[in-house]
């Protein structure tokens, strides 16, 4: 076992329990069901925002639950969806009668269990709307049926839009904002090692030294192309340019970045990441209002990182600005 | 098609159900039928649980049959604890659908697990009277269609159990409110059967199958063949798959 755990069954309950420990005045766990919710919510929301998603990914959703971003969180095993009754559950525990915002990444088993949770509040008379996050540009194919995975921009999409409910806003005026927001975001992964599979100790996919993943995922699944890995700036500047056409942001628009390791990278690399970014956005006559750097959606411990970009109007930059009070949201 | 069938009550197979039944005098589907039903569906998923884990193994993780069984033994105590309350009593047609229901939404790993759980609330839903009718059984499984595709956002011809409701539900539309739930189950079955049958050519669009992606041709969804044993148990107990569903059970002797 290459990871600091005393067996595979125990990592995440572990893991669990002591962020339950560590971070009592924030969040409160409800170990039996399986979900954490927040123990300060704003008093001027209406709408409870609920997320959650596999384990392995820290600080997502976690370290986002508290005043201002999240009303409950449901952790999954490793890499595994939550089950419905968790979300079920903690929906249930958190809503405040103006229904629920379910704040989803695209992905199969999350999209089946929060539906399925999502069917039951319905019996229930609970209102239940989602935002599903699909912002990853590797993965859109227009042959795929599944869609582009969510990654980064979750945790944007998760500061913005609970600013947003703080303001009291209803549950489909949330939605739709929430689908729009997302739409206005597109992330990019990089890799030059795997994440180590905890069953097995050994990498999820072989990548010799020297190459490059172009368009990982957090799960280990391998990307469509593998290639050289060039010099940095050359790399970020390819990356950035891709992120740009998605995107298509006149020149003087506003956007906010997510400069993400996916786990195994130090602050040192990303911060280079993050300058090069800053100089290609520059050179595009772009506005960068604001840059989270460090590890927000990880992958295990991929030695990789993804760059995130949001197009960002003054209400987003506002909602983006507002306090948070979370384990993990760093301003 | 269906001559790999058999069962312990007379009337397992749905052809044999229609031909062989007096339908006026059978008595009214009640909670009394839905429990019995739910047992049956528990006793033929443990009769071809061996085969069912061998079919998704070939197109799944192979956990399928597992799933299915565990939560249906939940469910079979669950009814225990509950006990049958008399249509005289207030029992509704409903309440021994609602408890298995809420035994796979809770309890069952993976998708299908829960997916049949929601099939079966909104049985449960629309069966509120003492009998489950034909009109409340066509609500019901039509409303159960209707939140397995809002969450699985599969379509006909996907290979998901879809492939398999979604006939019995047409077979529904068509069916006559006299003919009675039980003729009408059975009706329904063998539409479900025939769907079932059908998945074997198509290549998986949704769900875990659709990552073997060609190599899943030939064999039929998992999913669908448990709805189809589901239908089939509300006339008796299935204890072998249709000979079109491969496996290493090897054909019982005519």
């Amino acid at each position: 076992m290459v990871y600091f755990t005393n067996s595979l069954d125990r990592m995440v309950p572990d893991a669990l329990a002591g962020f339950a420990r560590v971070h009592a005045d924030l969040v409160v766990h409800d170990e039996a069901a399986g979900f954490f919710r927040a123990r300060h919510p704003a008093p001027g929301r209406r709408v409870a925002i609920v997320s959650g998603g596999g384990s392995g990914h820290e600080p997502l959703h976690l370290g986002f639950l508290g005043a201002g971003m999240l009303d409950a969180v449901c952790p999954g095993q490793l890499m595994a969806s939550p089950h419905n009754r968790q979300v079920f559950d903690a929906s249930r525990a958190v809503s405040r009668g103006a229904g629920v915002l379910h704040l989803v990444k695209n992905y199969t088993g999350d999209r089946i269990n929060f539906g399925i949770a999502a069917e039951r509040l319905a019996h229930e008379g609970i209102d239940c709307a989602r935002v599903l996050i699909d912002d990853d540009l590797a993965s859109d194919s227009p042959e795929s049926a599944t869609g582009r995975r969510g990654t980064g921009a979750a945790v944007l999409v998760e500061k913005v839009l609970g600013a947003a409910a703080d303001t009291g806003l209803g549950l489909r005026e949330l939605a739709d904002i929430g689908t729009e927001l997302v739409g206005r975001c597109r992330s990019l992964a990089v890799a030059s090692a795997a994440h180590r599979t905890p069953a097995t100790g050994r990498s999820a996919f072989d990548l010799a030294e020297g190459d490059l993943e172009w368009g990982v995922g957090i799960h280990g699944e391998r990307a469509r192309r593998t290639e050289t890995r060039p010099a940095l700036d050359e790399l970020v500047t390819r990356m950035t340019e891709e992120l740009l056409a998605a995107l298509e942001p006149p020149a003087g628009d506003s956007v906010i970045a997510l400069v993400n390791g996916l786990g195994g990278v130090t602050r040192l690399e990303l911060y280079g990441v993050a300058r090069q970014l800053a100089a290609r956005l520059d050179r595009w006559g772009l506005v960068l209002e604001r840059v989270l750097v460090g590890d927000f959606v990880t992958a295990l411990d991929m030695r990789g990182f993804s760059l995130t970009l949001m197009r960002a109007d003054p209400e987003t930059v506002k909602w983006f600005d507002a306090p948070a009070h979370t384990p993990s949201w760093p301003r | 098609m269906l001559e790999h069938y058999s069962a312990q009550d007379d009337a397992a197979s749905p052809d044999s159900a229609v031909a062989s039944t007096t339908w006026t005098d059978i008595p009214a589907a009640d909670a009394a039928f839905t429990e019995g039903w739910m047992r049956r569906f528990a006793a033929s998923v443990r009769a071809t649980e061996a085969q069912l884990t061998a079919l998704d193994q070939q197109v799944g993780d192979g956990d399928f049959g597992t799933n299915l069984r565990s939560g249906l033994d939940a469910s079979v105590r669950a009814l225990d604890r509950a006990g049958t309350v008399s249509p005289a009593a207030g029992g509704r047609a409903g309440a021994p659908l609602r408890t298995v229901a809420t035994v796979f939404l809770d309890g069952v790993g993976g998708t299908s697990g829960p997916l049949f759980g929601l099939l079966l609330t909104e049985l449960a839903l629309a069966a509120v009277g003492p009998v489950l009718d034909v009109a409340a059984l066509r609500a019901g499984l039509t409303g159960g269609l209707a939140a397995v595709q809002r969450v699985g956002e599969a379509r006909p011809g996907d290979k998901t159990l879809v492939d398999a409701l979604y006939p019995a539900c047409e077979a529904l539309r068509v069916c006559p409110e006299q003919a009675g739930s039980r003729v009408a189950l059975a009706h329904a079955s063998r539409a479900a059967w025939e769907g079932v049958r059908l998945t074997a050519r198509l290549r998986a669009r949704r769900g875990r199958a659709s990552y073997v992606g060609e190599r899943g041709r030939g064999v039929p969804d998992p999913g669908a063949v448990g709805v189809g044993l589901l239908l089939s148990s509300a006339g008796g107990v299935v204890t072998g798959l249709p000979s079109f569903v491969p496996g290493p059970v090897p054909r019982r002797p005519d």
